[in-house]
């Protein structure tokens, strides 16, 4: 966490000089910093860094509308992945102290949106589409080589989505949600009939398939999309629903490295109040709570990880983004607003920006 | 008196503003009952005389009894493209969008499965309750299309024909039968028409007013995509890249140019006969008024494409005004997209209508 001295600290005399007086005042209050790609108020794509009490604090403009970020965990530095089927990633300081710069998708590949930094800071991965074979891969990317891409990995699966790092620091865990998109027909989705979602996990340093996870038959119309781990290290996922839109499957649930996955069983009227739509998995500090949110349904949901159950279901309209903060989980909306649920002392606000699906703690 | 004066000031006070502003259930009532189910009712008229010239081509071959089925297949895509919109309801249960238009077919799916049946002559393709138990890409238009219009297609005009014309005969059935399924679900008053006119907390998708019209500003920004990334870039080229008429939806027909504009012609009329831009405050009108400007730009624009894809991609001036179709739609996007919601109040659909 960057408590707001440390921030300062990071931040520099040059960007804490660039703040207007009011920011820096609401900057002086704020103990957390999120990000997340926005669309700004005025038109056009950034990604900002916000405190918990709504004070935009800085963003870095992007061509076209990002997805999630990441943060090297030596430098701080972060990455804004562009959109699916975006071909740019942006790095960026938070603190300000250097340019940002730009890269750009191999030729043949687009990025999927999220990513993920190797422990030492030292590499870059993305989930990339190599589109002309409908084929998922993890672009490799040498951090002190300017970003310069070096090779890429397979991630046993078509339409990879969120990728993590495991806390283990050797093992990615990737979603590969299945559905087969190409650049030449924008993101419309070309084999529903025929996806094979599942959970990938391999090895970082050899990019070899440890073990690969898929839901039961019925249910291959399932694209797992997102996660999160809890204290555990199990990882929690939430699926889209591409088949029929009068059923309602079970869109939540978790898969451990050592080869059990399973959908938990929420309450009917909680699992309609997702529409078939799981927008961003997250987990809160300790790993004991987990957040799923659904922009379709307008909800925000906080479950135990030990049994599953609902803690708290926040109603917030276009919520997508989740993090953990403090004591509890923070969720962030299309429409500029900022909530707590779970134990986050943060109270409803709104911000001059909208969030894109993806909130993410700075630090 | 009193009585008079009270009712003089309240007429005062709403001046002509009930005129000007219909409510949110007027709205979806004229949506459902004056856009969608008539689209639905058409298609299902129109498919059902193409079952009905089909089989009378299979009975009597000629070249004419050809052509007549190969004009109503125009009328069946024509009727197709004013509801395809709508893929919420009856187009979504049952795979029925997927089994009457699979597309985009970037690997070619569909001529594959298709030249299979006709070169293997499976009889099972030729009843309709067996063709539906088959690939989805061999039993809507895509398929019909080349059976009537593809390699070898000549021959339904003879006896050699034979089996190709019951094959399409099947198609056509089956487009006829789930036509009229769904026209007589969009028609039952106690179906989605009732959910939608009259949404309710127990509802699983149209919980109020807002999530109705969020799902009809939802057609319109979802339907201009799709024209969009599906049916004229695929064949324009992206960033300049070289024109590729043969990935064109419906070329084999003509259709492609035709049944673009009759998607952009649907989605006028939603957004002009249900009133949904009047429900905007009035000093927002300006959005509706310029999306109906920029449709008739995109009417104009798409008169000046003539002849078939292949030709018009051979001449510069009409990529031009393909081209200028696709910023057209673009303009639109902003205006239906993301100015209207916002002055409806609606969410501006940032993450939601268009997740990830």
């Amino acid at each position: 966490m960057w408590q707001r001295r440390a921030f300062l600290k990071a931040a520099g005399a040059g960007f804490a000089a660039s703040l207007v007086p009011r920011r820096a005042e609401a900057l002086e209050r704020a103990e957390l910093v999120f990000a997340s790609s926005i669309q700004k108020q005025a038109g056009g794509y950034a990604a900002a860094l916000v405190s918990e009490a709504g004070t935009l604090i800085a963003s870095v403009d992007l061509p076209e509308r990002g997805h999630d970020l990441t943060f090297s965990p030596v430098t701080g530095q972060a990455v804004a992945f562009a959109r699916q089927p975006g071909t740019f990633a942006v790095v960026f300081d938070p603190a300000g102290a250097m340019a940002p710069q730009t890269i750009t998708s191999l030729e043949g590949r687009h990025f999927f949106g999220h990513g993920a930094f190797s422990p030492d800071g030292r590499l870059l991965y993305a989930t990339e589409n190599d589109f002309e074979n409908a084929r998922g891969v993890i672009g490799i990317y040498d951090v002190a080589g300017g970003f310069r891409r070096i090779g890429e990995f397979d991630t046993f699966g078509t339409g990879p989505h969120e990728m993590l790092l495991m806390p283990d620091g050797e093992t990615f865990v990737i979603a590969n949600g299945g559905i087969e998109t190409h650049p030449d027909y924008g993101r419309a989705e070309l084999n529903l009939e025929t996806m094979d979602p599942s959970v990938a996990f391999i090895d970082r340093r050899t990019g070899d398939l440890i073990g690969q996870l898929r839901l039961a038959d019925g249910l291959h119309k399932l694209s797992i999309r997102h996660m999160a781990f809890d204290a555990q290290s199990r990882v929690w996922f939430g699926c889209q629903f591409r088949g029929d839109p009068g059923d309602r499957p079970q869109l939540v649930g978790y898969a451990t490295r050592e080869g059990e996955i399973r959908l938990i069983e929420l309450p009917e009227g909680t699992l309609g109040d997702l529409r078939n739509y799981v927008g961003s998995v997250a987990a809160s500090a300790d790993g004991a709570i987990i957040g799923v949110s659904s922009p379709e349904g307008n909800t925000i949901l906080a479950l135990d990880a030990a049994t599953g159950g609902v803690i708290e279901a926040l109603s917030m309209r276009n919520g997508c983004g989740i993090a953990g903060d403090a004591a509890g989980l923070l969720a962030s909306s299309g429409d500029g607003e900022l909530g707590g649920l779970a134990g986050s002392g943060v109270a409803r606000l709104s911000v001059p920006v909208l969030f894109d699906n993806h909130l993410r703690r700075v630090g | 008196m009193r009585v008079w004066l009270a009712l003089l000031i309240g007429l005062l006070a709403t001046p002509a503003f009930a005129q000007l502003h219909p409510t949110a259930r007027t709205v979806i009532t004229q949506a459902v009952e004056e856009v969608i189910r008539p689209g639905f009712a058409g298609f299902a008229a129109e498919t059902e005389r193409l079952a009905a010239r089909q089989a009378e081509l299979c009975a009597g071959p000629s070249a004419d009894a050809l052509a007549v089925v190969r004009g109503q297949f125009g009328a069946v895509v024509q009727a197709w493209s004013g509801i395809e919109v709508y893929r919420f309801g009856p187009l979504m249960t049952d795979n029925r969008t997927e089994r009457i238009l699979f597309w985009p077919d970037r690997k070619g799916i569909a001529l594959r499965q298709v030249q299979a049946i006709l070169a293997t002559e499976d009889e099972t393709a030729t009843d309709p309750a067996t063709l539906y138990g088959k690939s989805v890409a061999v039993q809507g238009l895509g398929a019909l299309e080349f059976v009537l219009f593809g390699t070898g297609a000549e021959a339904l005009g003879t006896e050699q024909g034979a089996f190709r014309c019951r094959y399409g005969s099947a198609i056509a059935a089956l487009l006829s039968s789930t036509a009229a399924e769904m026209s007589s679900e969009w028609a039952d008053p106690a179906g989605i028409s009732a959910r939608l006119i009259r949404p309710s907390q127990s509802d699983p998708d149209y919980r109020d007013n807002a999530e109705v019209l969020q799902e009809l500003v939802g057609v319109m920004a979802h339907g201009l995509e799709m024209i969009r990334d599906q049916r004229i870039l695929p064949f324009l080229g992206r960033g300049g890249a070289e024109p590729k008429p043969r990935s064109a939806l419906f070329w084999r027909s003509n259709q492609t140019m035709p049944s673009i504009l009759a998607n952009f012609t649907a989605l006028r009329a939603l957004l002009v006969n249900s009133d949904i831009w009047e429900y905007a405050p009035t000093e927002q009108f300006w959005i509706g008024e310029q999306a109906m400007a920029e449709f008739d730009s995109v009417a104009i624009y798409g008169s000046g494409v003539t002849g078939t894809v292949e030709e018009a991609m051979a001449d510069p001036a009409q990529v031009d005004q393909v081209a200028n179709i696709v910023i057209s739609s673009q303009v639109i996007d902003k205006l239906v997209g993301e100015d209207l919601p916002a002055a409806l109040g609606l969410s501006v659909g940032f993450s939601s209508l268009d997740g990830d």
